[in-house]
């Protein structure tokens, strides 16, 4: 069962900038990983899940619920990091989840002590004066304090050093097993690598492509053939590479890893 | 229909603008009542004969009979105008267009709060700061003429006037709020929140220096409240009145429609 729905979303600034035609589905317990480079749409497509834009033609749903009429009962299971945190600077840490648990109406069942140990977050200093890795530490615990069922993650983990990215993966796919659907915009490949089930690549606001994961690596596989001198030359050859040996002859394979993949469709761009 | 948390954060946002434009209003009116003085009045009106258009300029006019006359004068001309305009601008601006501007607006509308309820509670904490301005505004007047010049001034007429004077800064805050839900950039939320009450305050200013200029006053909404004419009980003094409470609902409705319908970049 699809939970977030993308029908045909199309959205013009003008001068070819905007989003057009997009549409995917992010099934239930899934994690869906939205690369792009920047100013692809990524952010564009997730404000419309998120009711902050209308959209020009097309539909977004969560739920079955339309993502602008029925924004504030969509917003009841959502969790949300946007890409450019900005909080109240005039507030501490604290003040902050103390005002968003009392805003969002969530009980006292708060998993914010636990997200607060798991990033080593103290929260006691003004939002002001945080670092960017810390706000955005700040973010990821309001985004999940509530125990949403579904998460949107505009680039999630941007400012954070590689120990925190990686305990950010493992909170995410600790969710999804929960049964949780994420979906998450991206621009770091090993994160969507070890989290996603189906990538998409957005590019120039259009749709590049969507597939699983599995798919997208096994579309990009290339094989060899190398004829080797001797036979004992050949069969170390594909013992050191990983290949298959028939005589002097060794077929081996290389996967593309997902940047570059991701670079083909990029840089095909390019020199259109 | 209100955020209660919400609106508490505003109100806080709110408390050290209403200690500062309190103070101000205390000192003012304090010191304008206590110059009540037959024989002052004397002193005042030579100033009026060296200096009319200047006097008149800023709602200053000859010799009023009595102590509300003379408050009438001295007070709604200028300083109850002016302050609790300010208040308007600053805090209009601050509550709906600062946070889309600033991008924290992303906070609020990820929960499910309804756009509507964000720019009611908003709207209340302005309405509730204009609300206290003029409420604490009254008190002083009826402590300051009360110690001074007791059993000299029209309790009832004061404070007619002053539900006159809260139904035209409630207009102004009406005009803050729909900037402020209009625009996404703080320039141009303050440039008309700001612009528009500024502008009509001048064109006031210049009416009631009277002559050639007086017909500014009909370009001004300032004129829809008329402190001679509410306390005199002129009919069209009420209907001035009548006409901002209604401008200021619409205002405000209008404010939190475009705020429900609008995208929002954030």
């Amino acid at each position: 069962m699809s939970v977030i729905e993308i029908k045909n979303l199309v959205r013009s600034y003008g001068g070819g900038k905007g989003i057009f035609d997009i549409s995917f589905k992010v099934n239930q317990g899934e994690a869906f990983g939205f690369l792009g480079p920047n100013g692809a749409g990524k952010t564009t497509t997730i404000r419309h899940l998120m009711g902050f834009l209308k959209p020009e033609s097309g539909k977004c749903t969560i739920d079955g619920m339309d993502c602008w009429n029925e924004r504030d009962k969509v917003q009841a299971r959502l969790g949300y990091i946007p890409g450019e945190i900005s909080f109240f600077d005039d507030m501490t840490g604290t003040e902050f989840l103390k005002f968003i648990r009392k805003y969002r109406k969530t009980g006292t069942q708060s998993r914010k002590e636990e997200l607060l140990e798991r990033f080593e977050l103290d929260p006691k200093t003004k939002i002001k004066k945080m670092s960017k890795g810390t706000k955005q530490k700040l973010g990821i615990v309001a985004a999940f304090m509530h125990d949403p069922d579904i998460l949107i993650l505009d680039e999630p983990t941007s400012g954070l050093d590689p120990l925190m990215q990686s305990r950010f993966v493992n909170l995410v796919a600790e969710e999804k097993e929960h049964g949780k659907t994420v979906l998450m915009s991206s621009h770091i490949f090993e994160e969507v690598e070890r989290t996603c089930d189906r990538i998409g690549i957005i590019q120039k606001g259009r749709m590049v492509t969507v597939d699983s994961a599995t798919a997208l690596y096994k579309r990009h596989v290339r094989s060899y053939t190398v004829t080797l001198g001797n036979e004992a030359d050949a069969k170390a050859f594909a013992k050191d590479f990983d290949g298959i040996c028939e005589g002097t002859k060794v077929t081996v394979t290389t996967k593309q890893s997902l940047e570059e993949i991701f670079m083909d469709y990029y840089g095909g761009g390019k020199n259109d | 229909m209100i955020s209660m948390a919400l609106y508490k954060r505003g109100m806080e946002g709110s408390i050290k603008l209403l200690i500062i434009f309190g103070a101000i209003l205390t000192m003012y009116i304090s010191i304008i009542i206590n110059m009540y003085d037959p024989g002052m009045m004397e002193t005042l009106d030579g100033f009026m004969e060296a200096m009319p258009e200047l006097m008149a300029s800023v709602g200053m006019k000859a010799s009023s009979a009595n102590l509300l006359g003379f408050m009438v004068s001295y007070l709604y001309g200028f300083i109850l105008l002016v302050f609790p305009m300010l208040f308007c601008i600053l805090r209009g601006n601050a509550l709906v267009a600062k946070y889309v501007d600033k991008g924290s607006m992303a906070s609020l509308l990820a929960a499910p709060v309804k756009r509507r309820t964000i720019a009611f509670t908003q709207m209340n904490v302005l309405v509730s700061g204009i609300f206290l301005l003029v409420f604490y505004s009254t008190i002083i007047e009826l402590i300051c003429s009360g110690s001074s010049f007791p059993g000299e001034l029209d309790i009832t007429a004061l404070l007619i006037l002053n539900g006159g004077l809260l139904c035209l800064h409630l207009f102004i805050g009406g005009i803050c709020f729909l900037s402020s839900c209009i625009f996404s950039d703080t320039r141009y939320s303050v440039a008309y929140g700001a612009g528009i009450p500024a502008f009509m305050y001048v064109l006031q200013m210049l009416a009631n220096v009277g002559g050639n200029a007086e017909k500014a006053k009909y370009f001004t909404f300032f004129t829809l409240f008329n402190p001679d004419g509410i306390i005199a009980g002129e009919s069209s003094a009420a209907a001035g009145i009548f006409m901002l409470f209604a401008g200021a609902v619409v205002l405000y409705i209008l404010g939190i429609m475009v705020f429900e319908r609008k995208d929002l970049h954030i």
